[in-house]
């Protein structure tokens, strides 16, 4: 039985369907079950119940690394996944829809002519003031593979594998500024402290990887504005908050042996600790010891894995060339991680977020564009394409996107020495999925001749924050955690929907 | 009142726990009890629809509220059969059947039984237990003479009575080490170092225990160590959070924090301090930094936003901090609609917020006496330089002896300067304006005609002010704007900027002007000093007449000085009419200045001057009339500028570098009655959805018991940790046992609600809670009940049987065992290493950490470790960055400051085996532990070396003596790594970090390392 189904949850839906009783923090739910045991006893489910919830709950077997019982053990969702894992590729900044995907001649008509004030009137703008002119695509745009799909001159790579592609070119957030909206997307709220969509997954989902964390973090680029809240568990046990993997080097945090320490000498300490643990566990039998031990034990077994994940001498040339890794150069850090990505995948990461700064073209944006696409692009398809070669394109999620689009308006500022910009753009913006349950080759959405506003299904960043968690197998209303009195979900109290044109 | 003079009936909340324990099915035929058969299933199937909130109610009907429930005939008193209620619940009919079908919710068959004998027996509503004061129950009895004689305070005999009804017993009390491990690492933070231990182990005083207690409360590291779950409350950290994540300056509020517990200031006080502080009468130094707790909220930075949406997240942060820790009730789902259960609704929601929102948010300058004395002796050494300008003055050459020569060249290029100054200085007169307005800031004016700027600014301000002509001297030709500083503004001013830009800068778009309604036209504009930050622009005064938003006039780099802007018109204006001037204040951050002057003059050779104000009015009249002051003065600030001297004022100009700045820290200041800020509700939660205005106020379900309902800040603090609110002392005492067994007696440390689960120990909670309002709020007293009971002295060691009967000890039959939270575990491996500073106090400190850690932050701040004793201080002083927290601690669950956490998690993960192992931090405490107790027992007879050290590395690790294979597994260790190193396997200047280190002290290294990573190294005994 899985903690999406015990008899004690099904009492609990509320009157409109919605799901008024969260899944319980784990750690609280077995501090809690004999409350519940005592309620359950009064409404007659007896302690046949109680023992099944045991049965059932991560934390039955306390433990740390990915045995039995452990908060990683893997968990059903509430139907069959379609991806068992996700790749998201988080374009920080904002890339510029406009001059990559939904392209509008009718900027190009209107260049340098206000933008009508009816289209206007009400927004809310970071820089910009809302009289500003029309700013035309700056790249030439052409359809692509079997699908059609209009893609710029920029993405020359990702055109060769459009048609695995669902590109959604509406989708729609509720924030302006890249805090929060990088935070909303990651997280569901533009407030930091909420749960991230890695841990939500990590603490729904569980891990399948033996030695390695659930949820794991990349980053090229300058700057993340989000911060590790991005990452954060929030208020999810916070073993299930994202774990940062550098791209060379050592990929987490004190994975090496410290200097002058040799693999015998970790194992020496490591025997002398388990040894002395164990005799205190015999003594006063407290289970958070064996939770210890254990812990120590998968601690030294990822220090013996770690090496091999980052060793990409294992990979041919031609993969090299694919995503045009190459491994120890910063400047060709995206195209490492995700060729990390990929074997991070291959070890069953649950969660793994790719971030990629530097899109936020307040300024010549045309350059901009130009030049995260030369870091960007061939690697984001060779992902795709490496993926489907393996067969691992079928369970594994790949999505790209921002956080919000770039204004149709030129952004120009002389007290910012600023020129042929774009602001930012909440209204509408483009993002693609592909792989594990996504329909392959469709285009959905569309918005005005301006690019303004979605006039064709709209998407909320809820709505594709649902749609990825239904390709996991798991109902976005379901999957909650009560925390300060509240029900919290990753995709907030309104209605939101999965996004089923996408789905195959 | 509804719910005055009842009683809850804690008994039943006993019963229940009885059954749950013995596992017996409780008998349905007792009586039924609201508070624990009723209100859950009520709570669970019927809230929802028929509750508080107004939003998603039903059919008008309220079953939360007997009143409306029984005039809606749903439920008809002793008459289940006539209750609507009962039938519609017992009803198979899809259409009627409560709750309906769509919503999956089943009322099982026992709980409608309940529910008809509920109704049958009178229907009786309870009001929840943690909503009515506590009154003071009388401790039970102990039959067992065993229990009777172990007994050491009254929390004893609530704990075991109840233990002795389940049959169980508490285990036998610790021994010495463990209790006095345990009672130091709870008390200050800090292990016992082994003498210490040894002395209260041979201590034969049998008040050792208590004196032991005594000590320990009256450390001043006491309050660091109580400081840091008082902080996680407060989300206190470093940097303001969200994107840019810069520092900000409140460590001043965390000393505040340490000094009262310290203390022991009393916590109705320590409370009322820290939300209104500024508001008590004659307002202290200490009182108005206390106030920092509500400024810990996190600040956007983020060009582009806009401020106030981001101030009104601060305020829903603030209204559920506030709830959490004084109210034990979670707020925040009427943020956005009517609480679901508890009697919240979203009105009184934004009241809450209401009695918080009326505070202006400044940063205080702290007038610390040491850096005073410091900037005294240092402007000392600059005026004296200053005074010896003269005598560096370049001689003329010729004849004469050089003091003559260079007198005359002295007095030659000052009076050429003093011509050249007063041909561009003309007599100001101030313009006060007879009408101001603006979009949102509140300016007043100033005696000496400044006006000044408060209240909430805007990316886009605009003041229009309004002057009459009528009696000028003579047409008008040219407007001057002074920027000025202040010490009440950001930096000392002129502007009022915050965020994003420098703290105190401005940016002045554009002015317009018009007379009577006709435009008046400017021919050219100069000023002292222009800069713009963030960004390439230029900052010249004549970008405040090209007509152009986006370009102006600023001085940023010079904030804390006055600067002046000259507008010279095409036109005189004749003296009559009326002027009116508008300023634009327009950036993509809020940049309106904070006080200001205009004046106008009646000469058209008007221009913008650098010189001082009062150097200016000096310079007006003939230099021939000066007094010898009025020259002195005036030569003085020649000497400061001319060119001839740059050489000499070097080093003049390094000391004014060098003057210390006193530091700042944040804090709230109630505005003033005649401008206040409005509070609206705001549909859905939502920044800009504003709704109708609300009063400040209290939700009336706390106020049963209150006489005169809070209208301010400090009435609503003052009556917070008053005891008409029924929850404020449940709470802290809940906080206080939580941080001694692991647990609050309530689980859910922030929420008392009806929500939450029953307190473990119900008649304990109260009586704690009674006892620590009768001692006067006592912090220290509370702790010293706690920890000197029998309860908290137990063995943590439990048997097969109790571990199987209670796994999480909620009954309290072992003593508290568990992980030490990550400052304490950094500070107790510091404290063992010998390496721990014990200074209190001051400006966050930067230990080690991998630079990875603040890569992945924003901004280039690199994180510049301490050197010296800020190396090894105690963790509470740890920069805590909100976006890049201190990566050691967050493996160990310590919380980000982002928002208000009362709980803490304690995991048990390889990624803490990973730290603990392999950071350099702690591998220098090992080097440091090692070569310590090496050098110690340097003297010691060569046989006994061995043994003695690995002794010592244990005890200053765990305290208590090593068993004898305890002692072995070391040492055998120890040698078998010694021969290792000895024969080149491994290096012994890397392990133990330190060139030319022998092998043997390489292998105490390594022992030091692996006994810090014992299980009981990290828990609390």
């Amino acid at each position: 039985m899985s903690r999406f189904d015990s008899p004690w949850r099904q009492t609990r839906l509320g009157p409109t369907g919605r799901d008024l009783c969260p899944l319980p923090d784990e750690a609280a739910l077995i501090r809690q079950t004999r409350r519940h045991f005592l309620a359950d006893c009064r409404i007659g489910l007896g302690r046949m119940a109680l023992a099944s919830l045991l049965a059932s709950s991560p934390l039955a077997a306390r433990g740390a690394g990915g045995t039995s019982g452990s908060p990683f053990q893997p968990r059903a969702g509430h139907f069959p996944p379609r991806a068992r894992r996700v790749i998201y590729l988080f374009m920080a900044g904002a890339p510029s829809q406009l001059d990559l995907f939904d392209y509008k001649p009718k900027l190009t008509e209107l260049e340098g002519k206000p933008i009508p004030p009816s289209v206007i009137q009400g927004q809310r703008y970071a820089f910009i003031q809302p009289n500003a002119a029309v700013l035309g695509p700056r790249f030439r745009f052409a359809r692509h593979g079997e699908c059609g799909a209009e893609l710029s001159e920029v993405l020359p790579h990702l055109a060769r594998v459009v048609d695995h592609l669902a590109i959604i070119r509406s989708v729609h957030t509720d924030q302006f500024n890249h805090a929060p909206a990088q935070l909303m997307v990651n997280t569901g709220s533009g407030i930091p402290g909420r749960p991230s969509m890695g841990a939500w997954l990590s603490y729904g989902l569980g891990s399948e990887a033996d030695d390695l964390p659930s949820f794991v973090v990349l980053k090229s680029g300058g700057n993340l504005s989000g911060g590790a809240a991005m990452w954060s568990a929030g208020f999810l046990p916070s073993v299930h908050q994202g774990v940062p993997f550098r791209g060379q080097g050592d990929p987490i945090l004190h994975v090496s042996h410290p200097p002058g320490y040799d693999d015998q000498a970790q194992r020496d300490t490591l025997d002398l600790i388990g040894r002395l643990n164990r005799e205190r566990l015999a003594l006063v039998q407290d289970p958070e010891i064996e939770t210890r031990i254990r812990a120590y034990e998968m601690a030294f077994r990822m220090q013996t894995r770690a090496p091999e994940l980052m060793d990409f001498s294992q990979e041919t040339r031609w993969t090299l060339d694919l995503y045009g890794a190459q491994p120890g150069n910063p400047e060709a850090a995206f195209a490492n991680n995700c060729l990390l990505a990929r074997r991070l995948a291959e070890r069953g990461v649950r969660f793994i977020q790719v971030y990629h700064a530097d899109w936020d073209h307040h300024s010549q944006v045309e350059q901009g564009v130009r030049t995260q696409c030369q870091k960007t692009d061939r690697a984001a398809a060779a992902l795709i394409s490496d993926l489907h070669q393996r067969g691992l394109l079928d369970d594994t999620l790949v999505v790209w996107g921002g956080e919000f689009g770039r204004t149709p308006m030129v952004e120009a500022s002389a007290a910012l020495g600023r020129s042929l910009g774009r602001d930012h753009h909440p209204q509408a913006f483009t993002m693609w999925m592909a792989g594990g349950g996504v329909k392959p080759g469709v285009t959905v959405g569309a918005t005005d001749e301006l690019g303004f506003h979605p006039i064709e299904r709209p998407v909320h960043v809820h709505d594709l924050q649902a749609t990825i968690l239904h390709l996991l197998g798991i109902d976005h209303r379901r999957l909650t955690f009560r925390q300060g009195g509240l029900d919290f979900r990753l995709t907030g109290v309104e209605e939101h929907h999965p996004v089923h044109e996408v789905l195959a | 009142m509804l719910i005055q003079g009842l009683r809850v009936l804690w008994p039943c909340v006993v019963l229940v726990w009885l059954s749950l324990l013995t596992g017996a099915e409780r008998v349905s035929a007792a009586e039924v009890s609201f508070s624990r058969d009723i209100q859950p299933v009520l709570a669970r199937n019927c809230f929802a629809c028929h509750g508080p909130d107004e939003g998603e109610r039903q059919a008008e009907l309220r079953l939360d509220l007997r009143e409306s429930a029984v005039s809606s005939g749903a439920i008809v008193p002793g008459a289940p059969d006539q209750s609507e209620l009962i039938r519609r619940v017992f009803s198979t009919d899809p259409e009627v059947q409560m709750p309906p079908p769509r919503a999956h919710a089943v009322v099982t068959d026992a709980q409608q039984e309940l529910l008809r004998q509920w109704i049958a027996e009178g229907a009786n509503y309870e009001p929840h237990w943690a909503f009515v004061p506590p009154q003071r129950p009388i401790p039970p009895p102990l039959n067992d003479p065993e229990l009777q004689r172990r007994t050491r305070n009254a929390i004893d005999r609530f704990v075991w009575s109840r233990l002795a009804g389940e049959g169980l017993r508490p285990a036998p009390e610790a021994d010495r080490y463990t209790l006095i491990r345990r009672l130091s690492l709870d008390l200050i933070g800090l292990p016992p170092t082994p003498e210490e231990a040894d002395a209260f182990v041979r201590d034969e005083d049998p008040l050792a225990y208590e004196r032991l207690v005594d000590r320990l409360l009256h450390s001043p590291h006491y309050g660091e160590r109580w400081a840091r779950p008082w902080l996680d409350l407060a989300r206190y950290a470093d940097s303001n959070g969200y994107e840019k994540d810069r520092p900000r300056s409140i460590w001043p509020y965390r000393d505040w924090v340490i000094t009262a517990l310290n203390a022991d200031m009393p916590y109705d006080q320590f409370s009322i301090e820290q939300l209104a502080g500024d508001m008590l009468p004659g307002a202290t130094l200490a009182q108005r930094i206390a106030t920092g707790f509500h400024r810990n909220t996190m600040l956007n930075e983020e060009g582009g936003i806009d401020p106030l949406e981001y101030r009104f997240y601060a305020m829903v942060d603030r209204v559920a901090t506030t709830g959490t820790v004084w109210l034990g009730l979670t707020t925040g789902c009427a943020q956005c609609h009517s609480h679901k259960y508890d009697p919240i609704s979203q009105t009184d929601y934004y009241r809450l917020m209401a009695l918080l929102n009326n505070a202006d948010e400044p940063d205080l300058i702290l007038p610390d006496p040491d850096i005073a004395a410091q900037r005294e002796e240092l402007e000392g050494q600059i005026a004296r330089l200053e005074e010896a300008l003269p005598d560096a003055f370049p001689p003329l050459a010729g004849e004469g002896t050089l003091t003559e020569r260079r007198r005359q060249a002295l007095e030659e290029a000052f009076a050429a300067w003093s011509a050249a100054q007063q041909a561009h200085l003309v007599p100001w007169t101030t313009l006060r304006p007879f009408e101001m307005t603006t979009n949102l800031p509140r300016l007043e004016v100033l005696e000496d005609g400044s006006i000044f700027s408060t209240g909430d600014i805007t990316k886009r301000d605009v003041f229009t002010l309004r002057f009459r002509l009528e009696g000028l001297p003579a047409p008008l030709t040219a407007l001057r704007l002074e920027a000025l500083p202040d010490d009440r503004l950001p930096a000392r001013g002129p502007g009022r900027c915050y965020y994003e830009g420098r703290q105190g800068d401005f940016f002045l778009s554009e002015v317009t002007a018009e007379v009577d309604g006709e435009r008046v036209t400017f021919a050219g504009a100069s000023h002292s000093y222009g800069k713009i930050s963030i960004g390439s622009g230029t900052a010249d005064a004549v970008n405040v007449i090209d007509g152009e938003g986006s370009t102006g006039w600023s001085t940023a780099g010079r904030e804390g000085e006055p600067h002046e802007l000259v507008l010279n018109l095409k036109q005189p204006l004749p003296a009559a009419g009326v002027l009116t001037v508008e300023l634009l204040f327009e950036r993509h951050f809020a940049a309106s200045l904070g006080r200001f002057r205009l004046s106008a003059a009646f000469t058209p050779e008007a221009r913008a001057s650098e010189l001082p104000a009062d150097v200016q009015a000096l310079l007006l009249s003939p230099s021939e009339e000066w007094s010898p002051m009025a020259r002195e003065r005036v030569q003085r600030e020649f000497l400061r500028r001319t060119p001839l001297l740059a050489k000499a004022r070097e080093p003049i100009e390094q000391l004014r570098r060098s003057l210390p700045a006193f530091p700042t820290t944040l804090v709230f200041t109630e505005r003033p009655p005649d401008n206040r800020r409005p509070t609206h509700r705001h549909h859905r939660g939502e920044y800009l959805s504003p709704r109708e205005e609300v009063e400040p106020g209290v939700p009336a379900f706390l106020l049963a018991f209150t006489q005169e309902p809070p209208r301010d800040r400090l009435a609503f603090a003052r009556w917070l940790v008053s005891r008409e609110n029924p929850l404020a002392a449940r709470v802290a005492v809940n906080q206080a046992w939580r941080a001694f067994f692991g647990r609050g007696l309530v689980e859910t440390a922030g929420d008392f609600g009806t929500q939450a689960g029953p307190p473990s120990h119900p008649e304990l909670l109260d009586w704690l809670a009674c006892e620590f309002m009768d001692r006067g709020w006592s912090l220290k007293e509370l702790h010293r009940l706690i920890v000197t009971s029998g309860t908290y002295r137990l063995s943590s060691s439990g048997t097969p049987e109790q571990r199987t009967r209670d796994p999480d000890n909620r009954l309290l039959a072992r003593g508290p065992r568990h992980r030490l939270e990550a400052e304490i575990l950094r500070d107790a491996l510091l404290a063992a290493s010998g390496l721990l500073s014990s200074k209190i106090g001051g400006p966050s400190v930067f230990p080690p950490q991998p630079a990875s850690v603040t890569a992945l932050a924003y901004g280039n701040e690199t994180w510049k470790t301490s050197t010296g004793e800020d190396r090894y201080r105690r963790s509470l002083y740890t920069y805590s960055k909100r976006t890049a927290p201190f990566a050691a601690y967050a493996v160990f669950d310590a919380p980000s400051g982002e928002s208000c956490t009362a709980r803490r998690d304690r995991s048990n993960t390889p990624l803490q085996a990973l730290t603990l192992l392999n950071d350099a931090m702690f591998l220098e405490f090992a080097q440091a532990l090692a070569a310590q107790v090496v050098r110690e027992t340097a003297a010691a007879p060569a046989e006994q070396q061995t043994t003695l050290r690995a002794t010592n590395i244990f005890r200053r690790l765990l305290t208590r003596p090593p068993t004898d294979t305890e002692l072995d597994a070391l040492v055998t260790f120890q040698q078998r790594q010694r021969e290792r190193l000895e024969r080149g396997a491994l290096n012994p200047e890397l392990v133990a970090g330190q060139t030319g280190a022998a092998a043997d002290l390489a292998a105490w290294v390594m022992t030091a390392r692996a006994v810090m990573n014992l299980d009981e190294t990290v828990v609390k005994p």
